[in-house]
């Protein structure tokens, strides 16, 4: 019997050096965000196996692939991640000569200042981050932040678990660019988010819908995709931009310098901007579809959903703000800590 | 196959073979790979500048251990320290009953109460963490079944709202470490010399003397065992208490986290974990302090 388990053992391991050699596909993506029907789609149709592994932060994959460290064919960074990655020369210019099906980008979301000239990255699904709003519950009319930080709601808020994010919110309120994180814009925060952070319930980034839907808050500061999943659920979850300005994010695809699979990751990009894929995506994960073309297949339910397609508002997009993170980090860390 | 090989025999005192050096190989291997050198890492690590996201500076600074011992760090290493003794404090209280009776049960019930104990070990612990989250929740089991028993609106007036709350910490800990408790009592209990007890009755000792006396000082390793075993990992539990406490309760597990993810700063993340190192090693000394002491 042992000699059996031996003898398997063996086996397993000349099968695993076989498929060694077949080439793999390295996908580095975020949680909750690639159907697994499109990952099969792909291996079904070109033969390539896809290895997914996931991360729920820009910054979880930013100390990944740090250099050295484990090797990948895509990446999911959002927009200010790229930045980052460009200005360290971590990606790798794509070949748009084999990824034809760019062409469906919707025009404005073409060449975006985080990436002049669109060398390094195609946009994947973007959204904002703005106010649900149960109106089973909350009958005030609610606006912007300043309406949701308000006394009667403390301990019935949920917000995403994102020190940036939530600093964000305090600067425009303020009417402070939201990408200067200098120490005096910090100090200028501070008050407001002493005031604010008690009054909040719950932080959670993965899953903050669960709160929402279990009664235990009815006021969220979280991501359009949730936010569109909730109002899919109960229309009585109403998405807000907020007046004082939102969050655009921009997740894109990407390949990293290191790649050694190149063809296989062009090959994977394509593949998503394809229309019929891209529907696939947004059936699932109802963000904002920057495809063009993909949009025309949606149903007008889809489109008619105001987290998905909300109405223009004042947007603003993220920057890497480069050793401010751990000034943000640090304020976020000492208000944090005195909540309780 | 080579009969009786040790490190050190401890009856003959005669020095290791070599085959037992090649049989030790391995594990050594393993602990200075992982252990030993990824500590020496961070020891390093703790004492450069960090210049940027998940950069450093390999220049001495000794600024990190500055920051640690700042207000903002001591508070939250002291509400870890309180939450992780609270800890320990109820799992040793509820611990030693459940463990006292186990171990003087027969051992045909003893076997299946113990299993019981293991029985949660069956099912990943994140599971039974979100099994807890259901239960908690303002719509969740616990409000369900006092609305079904007419608890709630008679007796309380409005569902009771657990989830998010220090108190759905505590429970989560409690629950997670207690077994951790039970076992070492168990094993301490079960070696008890019933004619010592005797003995103590016999010499006209009550039952509270006796217990205080004779039982207690017995039973003392394996308490300080458990406290070890217990104060210890819920010390630096993290992920879990963030979740149950909806990120309000921020302990230092969270933080030294943050500071290797959102923050990128190596070298301060270095001094919150070496700092967490010297206390458990204080911990681990303190314990086995008193409980040779006990001895």
């Amino acid at each position: 019997m042992r000699n059996g388990l031996i003898l398997g053992l063996l086996a397993g391991l000349l099968v695993a050096s076989g498929c060694h050699k077949q080439e793999k596909l390295h996908l580095f993506a975020w949680s909750e965000y690639v159907p697994q029907e499109v990952i099969d789609g792909f291996t079904k149709e070109t033969g390539i196996p896809v290895d997914y592994e996931v991360y729920d932060s820009n910054e979880a994959m930013l100390a990944k692939l740090a250099p050295g460290s484990a090797q990948y064919d895509v990446i999911q960074p959002s927009e200010y991640a790229v930045e980052h990655l460009i200005h360290r020369e971590m990606l790798a210019p794509l070949d748009f000569s084999q990824i034809p099906n760019v062409a469906n980008l919707a025009p404005d979301m073409r060449d975006l200042p985080y990436d002049p000239g669109q060398k390094y990255s195609v946009p994947y699904m973007t959204g904002t981050v703005g106010i649900v709003v149960n109106t089973e519950t909350v009958k005030d009319p609610i606006h912007g932040f300043a309406d949701v930080f308000q006394e009667k709601y403390r301990g019935r808020i949920v917000v995403v678990d994102d020190d940036r994010e939530i600093v964000s919110w305090a600067l425009s309120t303020l009417g402070v660019p939201i990408n200067n994180m200098s120490p005096e814009n910090l100090a200028k925060a501070k008050p407001l988010l002493k005031r604010w952070l008690p009054l909040i319930k719950v932080f959670d980034s993965n899953d903050p819908k669960r709160p929402l839907l279990g009664g235990d808050v009815d006021i969220g500061i979280i991501y359009s995709g949730d936010a569109a999943m909730l109002y899919q659920q109960d229309h009585k979850f109403q998405y807000i931009l907020p007046t004082e300005g939102a969050h655009q994010f921009i997740d894109n695809l990407c390949v990293p310098a290191g790649s050694q699979n190149k063809a296989a990751a062009y090959a994977f990009i394509n593949y998503i901007l394809r229309p019929d894929v891209s529907k696939i995506i947004s059936d699932k994960f109802p963000y904002t579809n920057p495809n063009a073309a993909a949009r025309k297949l949606l149903s007008p339910e889809q489109l008619a959903n105001p987290a998905s397609y909300p109405q223009a508002g004042h947007l603003d997009v993220f920057h890497d703000i480069g050793q401010s993170a751990a000034d943000v980090a640090a304020l976020m860390t000492e208000l944090r800590g005195q909540s309780d | 196959m080579t009969p009786n090989v040790s490190l050190q025999s401890s009856e003959t005192g005669r020095p290791a073979t070599r085959a037992a050096w090649l049989l030790f190989a391995p594990l050594g291997a393993w602990l200075v790979l992982f252990i030993v050198a990824p500590t020496f890492i961070l020891f390093v690590y703790s004492f450069f500048h960090g210049i940027g996201v998940r950069e450093v500076q390999a220049t001495f600074t000794p600024g990190n251990y500055a920051r640690v011992f700042g207000p903002a760090y001591l508070r939250i290493f002291g509400r870890s320290i309180l939450y992780a003794g609270a800890t320990t404090v109820l799992c040793a209280l509820i611990g030693y009953p459940v463990a006292y009776y186990i171990g003087r049960a027969d051992e045909r019930r003893r076997n299946r109460l113990l299993l019981l104990v293991m029985i949660p070990f069956w099912t990943s612990f994140l599971i039974r963490t979100f099994a807890w989250y259901t239960i908690l929740q303002r719509q969740g089991l616990l409000n369900g079944l006092l609305e079904a028993l007419h608890i709630i609106p008679t007796l309380l007036h409005a569902p009771i709202e657990l989830l998010y709350s220090p108190t759905a910490v505590m429970i989560t800990l409690v629950y997670t470490y207690l077994p951790f408790m039970i076992l070492p009592i168990y094993a301490s209990v079960e070696k008890l010399d019933n004619s010592l007890l005797e003995a103590a009755s016999d010499l006209g000792a009550g039952p509270m003397q006796t217990f205080r006396r004779v039982t207690l000082p017995l039973t003392g390793p394996g308490i300080a065992a458990g406290v070890i075993m217990v104060f210890v990992p819920a010390i630096a539990m993290f992920a879990v208490t963030n979740l149950m406490s909806g990120g309000k309760v921020r302990l230092i597990g969270d933080e030294i986290e943050k500071q290797f993810y959102s923050a990128g700063d190596l070298p301060f993340g270095s001094a919150l974990g070496m700092t967490l190192l010297a206390l458990f090693m204080l911990t681990f000394w303190l314990a086995t302090r008193s409980a040779a002491k006990g001895k």
